[in-house]
Formats: structure tokens, C-alpha cells, sequence
């Protein structure tokens, strides 16, 4: 019945982030383009008295509103940043991390999570963390991902997707040197990560039938085994498989002209074997609009595609494309998300 | 401003090379651009000119020094090593031996000063083995004829020059294969071949190997300290303006939209990807660290079409025009 609250639908749920960093700065800026970017509303999870000095420090004019339910945010949003409030332990400086405020940085990742799962919201959005700082605070998984993952209580490990410029590019490991990740290539880790990344098109983009391509690890596909034997050991019996079982899918092919317009239009996703081949690609085609989103947990999460930038946090200069490029995308998973369960559940 | 004068090679005799010549030619702007000296068959080149509509005339040379360049006819360095009804469109050790020897005197003539680059149209790997000549392809050809150790491959599009420190060689192996010592002479290659054609100072990206260039050590076992920093420090040294390594994932946009004048890249699919992406075509071929410019059309002899004339010759155009980018801007001591 959260729709008929006093803001109408809910509002998108958007993290802190790493307060040093340039979330905050960000989420002013989205806010203050929400009519002529369509930004959807969204609520700031945050310390909102820190997020008005930081706007009046960027000499930006955001009034700023707390909120205690998100139900407000909608219908607040068209005249004030509703932020629903984080308390932070220490004076934020921009661009130092302070492993003392690590407790806020979780505490607003874990409300999100709260407010997606509850229905108050209808997605979230993260500001990137800086995970040397939460590291320091004693945080004990990988990244973002990894900690979502383990409060969604899911087993099955989510994917890391990345969509801009027409391209949707999926990493089989992300954060490898890329010597570990050829290593860690398996059959199953790929056959698994291609059936996520399928069902998840199918739910959150509304893609009945999703064509996946696998991209090759060495140049022209390895040649038939001359320059290198993953694709004949790894990457073509996990294609088979999948096949098998019943996905559309083409590979192993030559990443060199896997990514260019026309060789895009034959697939709707590129499952990629390390991490640069996936990012390359993308942030060529789309340096400011990709958007970082993560398949295969309950509910909808996306993310900006750059990290905290921390070297130009509090000088006002950090660009908000790609976190409303983000919100967007959310907003749309999160609809094909919902008529997808009422499809589902209405009776025949 | 005089016009540099390119050497064509003409290629597999079989193939569409002699056809894309002659379609190429007969644009105004390419013979605005340069003046071509076709290294081939005099006769096969009517003949395809014949087969493609082309009114130009075609000289036959003894020597390049006759060349008399002009609006209307084709100049071509004649090795007459063609019999009038060699067939297109198949295999022979007749056009490998030609595809050789037009390679040969294209050098020759280079070295004697009388063109300032090499535009080669394609070869056949199959015929020129049958000929008896034993390369892998023409950047081993060329290295072996002009005495050059190592060479390295560039790519060009209209937006992105990248240069590879590893090509063809699988990925683990290549990783293993990088060392300073190669990366400081690809980066020198890349930092020459700018500064002979005209770019004072190129500005030159370094790719990293891994994600976020190794985020300091983090992402990776010490692959960019070890490998790649102590290459780009020294060049830096000298006074070059080199940048690495760095996140190979945004340097390709930053290079893209004018940032840096060429990228490094460390492997095959790293460079390659990119060029493809950014181009509408898939750029051109360029072989690096020869005495002389050398670049290519970046498609094969194309048999099944051969002697039909339909080839399409924009990628001879452009590499053409990559040479006349390239080829040095001093004049040639002749």
C-alpha cells in the first residue's frame, strides 16, 4: 500500500557513499537538475546537516529536508533534497577518508537495503565507497557488491554489469590482476555468470529472449589453439553448455570486433574474461553515461560507473552524469521488476 | 609544398590489389594528396583498370626515375612478371613471386631516395609460400629485406593512433613477454615515427596491464612497477613527454578526443578493440621501427571478388593516407 503514501511511488534510495568523496556533491547537483535532466526522485541517505554545508561550501542553492519515511521523499523532492539522516562521528574534510565515519558509510548502505526490501523504496543507487577507508574500519568483504550480496542473504553470487552507449558489457572477474583472472577462469563460473546475466535481462529489461556473446581471451580467439587454449579448454565448452541449456548465445569471438556499433547490434550483452576488456570498450563508447549495474540480488541496484575521485572532492567540479544515468537506469529496472511480479501474480 | 611520392606495391597479382589501385587513383584527391609510384605489373594494372572503368593511362617504368607524375596517367615501376592471361581470384606461385619482388624493389627504391613511404595492397600468404618465399607476412618480409630486428605494430583511425608492445601471442605470454627493455623501444618507435612526421614532442600514453593500472600494487603483483614505470621513466628522462602507466580503461577515450597524440598498448586486443570501436572502418596498419613508413589496406587479397570490380578501395585511400600523415617531413636526401 506504499503507493498510496503521502508521496505517491517511492522514491529511489541513494548512499551516502564515501562522505570525503564526491557522492554528496553529486547528489546536490542530480537534485538540482532534476526538471531539466528528468532525475526521478530519489532520497539522500545521509547527514543532512553536513550535505547543506557542503552545498553552500560548492555555492549550490539546495534546501535541504529531512525526512523519517521515505514516503515523503516524492512529493518533498519537487522543492527540497530530502535526505533521511545518517549521523556522522567526524567532521568530513573532502578528499580524507576517515576510517571513523566507516560506521555512517555501512549504516546508510544498510538502510538502503532495509528501505528496497521493505518496498519504501524502489531501488537503490550507491555513491562509490573508498574501501581502503572501510578496510581501516574493520569492513571485511571485497567491495560494495560482495557486502550487498551478504545482506541480501543470496548465494548465488551477483553480477557486476556495466551498460552506456548502447553497450552492456559483464566482467567474469572484476577486481583481478589480470594474470589471477585468467587463472580463475572456469566453465562454471562462466555458464553461471551467463545464466544471472540472462535472467536478470529478462526481468529488469524486459528482453524475452537475450542473446549473449562470449568474448575470446586472446587475440583473434586464440587462432585454433596457436596464440593460447582457453577458448578450446574453457570459453567454448562453457558457450556449449549454455546453449544446452537453452540460452541464446554466440562465441567465443575475437574481442576486437566484438564491441564496435555494428558487431553490438547482434547481441544483447558481452559476457568479457577480465576487467579491462569489459571497461575498455564501454568507457570508449561511453566515458560519462556508463552506469554500473548489479544482477542477481532481490532487488534493484545500480551505481555511477567512476570511483570517489577523492583529488577533486569539495571543488564543485565533479561531473553527475553518470549517477543520474544510474538513477535512471534504476527506475527502469525497478518498473520492468514490477510488472514483471504482477504479471506473475495476477490470476489467468 | 611538394607532394611526397608513395611507392604502391602492388601485391598478389591475383588478388584485388591491382583493381583497389586503380579505383583509388582515379580519385582527384588522392592524386592531390601524393604522387603514387605503383610498384607492379604495368599491364595487369590495365587490365584492371579496364575491368574497372578507369580512364587513366598506364606508364610502364624501367626505373622509378622516369616517373613523370601527372593528373592522367598511372606511374608504374614495371617488373612485367605477369603473363596477360594470369587468372584472377586463384592461388599461384606466379603472383607470390610477384608480390615478393614488387616488396624487394619498393625497398630498394626507398632506400635509393625516390619515395618517402610504402603503401602495400594486400598479399597472399599461400602464393607467396608457393613461390617459395617463407614469411609469415609482409611486416617479416619487410623486416628481413631492410635488416630490421624488430618492428611494431601501429594502428590508425581518424581519431586514435596505438602502437602494441605485444601483437600476436597469446595473452599469458604476453604478460610474460613484457619487459622494460621492450616497452622503452616501443615507446621510442612510437615517439621517432611522430617526431619524423611533424609532431614536435608527441604526447604519449602508457597503458597499464592490469585493472586500474594496479591501483598501486593492489591489483596485481607489481606487473606496471616492474615492467612498464622503469620504460616510461626512462624515456621521460630524455625529455619525452610520456604518461604510465595508466588505466587502460579511460586512456583510450582521453586519447580519443585528442588528449594524448598516441597510446601504448601492452597486448593485441587491448589496442585493436579500441581503434574499432572509435573508427568507422578498422583503421590502418602501420609497421613501425623500419627504415621507411610502411602502411597497409587492412583486408586481404579477397579472391572470391578478384577481377569482378567490385573491390572497395577506401581502406587503399586511407592508408595512403596514413603514409602521406607518416612518412617524414624532412625531405629526403636524394
Amino acid at each position: 500500500m506504499r503507493g498510496d503514501g503521502p508521496g505517491g511511488s517511492p522514491p529511489l534510495a541513494l548512499t551516502m557513499g564515501e562522505p570525503s568523496g564526491i557522492g554528496g556533491e553529486l547528489a546536490l547537483k542530480a537534485w538540482t537538475l532534476r526538471t531539466t535532466r528528468t532525475v526521478p526522485p530519489f532520497v539522500l541517505l545521509d547527514d543532512p546537516e553536513r550535505i547543506s554545508a557542503l552545498a553552500a561550501r560548492i555555492g549550490l542553492d539546495v534546501p535541504v529536508v529531512t525526512v523519517a519515511d521515505p514516503a515523503w521523499a516524492a512529493q518533498v523532492f519537487e522543492r527540497a533534497l530530502p535526505v533521511l539522516p545518517i549521523t556522522l562521528d567526524h567532521p568530513v574534510e573532502p578528499g580524507r577518508p576517515d576510517p571513523a565515519n566507516g560506521a555512517a558509510v555501512l549504516a546508510s548502505i544498510d538502510q538502503a537495503v532495509a528501505l528496497v526490501q521493505s518496498g519504501a523504496c524502489a531501488a537503490m543507487v550507491t555513491n562509490p565507497i573508498q574501501k581502503s577507508a572501510l578496510y581501516a574500519a574493520g569492513f571485511g568483504y571485497p567491495g560494495h557488491t560482495e557486502y550487498l550480496a551478504a545482506l541480501a542473504d543470496i548465494v548465488t553470487e551477483p553480477v557486476m554489469m556495466l551498460a552506456g552507449g548502447g553497450l552492456r558489457v559483464v566482467p567474469i572477474t572484476i577486481h583481478l590482476p589480470l594474470r589471477d583472472a585468467i587463472d580463475a577462469l572456469t566453465i562454471d563460473g562462466i555458464v553461471q555468470c551467463g545464466r544471472v546475466t540472462a535472467a536478470a535481462l529478462t526481468a529488469d529489461f524486459g528482453i524475452e529472449r537475450p542473446r549473449l556473446a562470449l568474448a575470446a581471451l586472446n587475440p583473434h580467439g586464440g587462432e585454433g589453439g596457436s596464440l593460447g587454449t582457453e577458448e578450446i579448454e574453457i570459453i567454448a565448452p562453457a558457450a556449449a553448455q549454455l546453449a544446452d541449456e537453452g540460452y541464446d548465445v554466440i562465441g567465443p569471438l575475437p574481442a576486437d570486433t566484438l564491441f564496435h556499433t555494428a558487431a553490438r547490434a547482434r547481441y544483447d550483452a558481452v559476457l568479457c574474461m577480465y576487467h579491462d576488456q569489459a571497461l575498455i570498450p564501454l568507457k570508449t563508447v561511453d566515458f560519462d553515461t556508463g552506469v554500473n549495474i548489479t544482477l542477481g540480488l532481490p532487488f534493484v541496484r545500480t551505481s555511477p560507473d567512476h570511483g570517489t575521485a577523492l583529488d577533486i572532492a569539495g571543488s564543485g567540479t565533479a561531473d553527475p552524469s553518470s549517477l543520474i544515468a544510474a538513477m535512471r537506469t534504476a527506475v527502469e529496472m525497478a518498473s520492468f521488476r514490477a510488472s514483471g511480479k504482477l504479471s506473475a501474480a495476477s490470476p489467468k | 609544398m611538394s607532394r611526397p611520392t608513395i611507392a604502391i606495391t602492388m601485391g598478389d597479382a591475383s588478388g584485388i590489389g591491382p583493381e583497389v589501385i586503380m579505383k583509388a587513383l582515379s580519385h582527384p584527391e588522392v592524386r592531390e594528396m601524393c604522387d603514387a609510384l605503383v610498384v607492379g605489373d604495368a599491364e595487369r594494372l590495365r587490365t584492371a583498370g579496364a575491368i574497372v572503368g578507369s580512364t587513366l593511362r598506364v606508364d610502364g617504368l624501367d626505373d622509378a626515375v622516369q616517373a613523370r607524375f601527372a593528373p592522367d596517367a598511372v606511374q608504374c615501376v614495371d617488373l612485367k612478371l605477369i603473363p596477360k592471361d594470369h587468372p584472377f581470384g586463384q592461388v599461384s606461385a606466379v603472383s607470390g613471386e610477384g608480390a615478393f619482388r614488387y616488396i624487394e624493389r619498393a625497398v630498394r627504391i626507398v632506400e635509393a631516395g625516390q619515395a618517402d613511404a610504402i603503401c602495400t595492397a594486400p598479399l597472399s600468404k599461400e602464393a607467396l609460400h608457393a613461390a617459395g618465399h617463407k614469411y609469415p607476412g609482409h611486416t617479416e618480409l619487410l623486416a628481413m629485406l631492410t635488416g630490421t630486428p624488430e618492428v611494431s605494430m601501429m594502428l590508425v583511425s581518424p581519431k586514435l593512433r596505438v602502437i602494441h608492445v605485444t601483437t600476436h601471442i597469446g595473452l599469458i605470454d604476453a604478460i610474460a613477454k613484457i619487459e622494460p627493455g621492450l616497452v622503452g623501444r616501443v615507446i621510442g618507435r612510437a615517439h621517432d615515427t611522430l617526431v619524423k612526421a611533424g609532431v614536435a614532442n608527441p604526447k604519449i600514453g602508457v597503458c597499464a596491464i592490469n585493472p586500474h593500472a594496479g591501483e598501486n600494487g593492489l591489483f596485481g603483483h607489481g606487473e606496471e612497477a616492474e615492467k612498464i614505470t622503469p620504460a616510461v621513466e626512462a624515456c621521460k628522462a630524455k625529455g619525452w613527454d610520456v604518461h604510465g602507466p595508466l588505466p587502460a580503461d579511460t586512456l583510450f577515450f582521453l586519447a580519443g578526443r585528442g588528449d594524448y597524440d598516441i597510446v601504448v598498448a601492452m597486448y593485441h586486443d587491448q589496442g585493436h578493440g579500441p581503434i574499432k570501436v572509435l573508427g568507422l572502418e578498422s583503421g590502418v596498419n602501420i609497421t613501425v621501427g623500419l627504415p621507411v613508413i610502411r602502411t597497409s589496406v587492412d583486408h586481404g587479397t579477397a579472391f572470391d571478388i578478384a577481377g569482378k570490380g567490385i573491390a572497395d578501395e577506401r581502406s587503399l585511400i586511407e592508408a595512403l593516407r596514413q603514409a602521406v600523415d607518416l612518412a617524414p617531413k624532412t625531405k629526403r636526401a636524394a
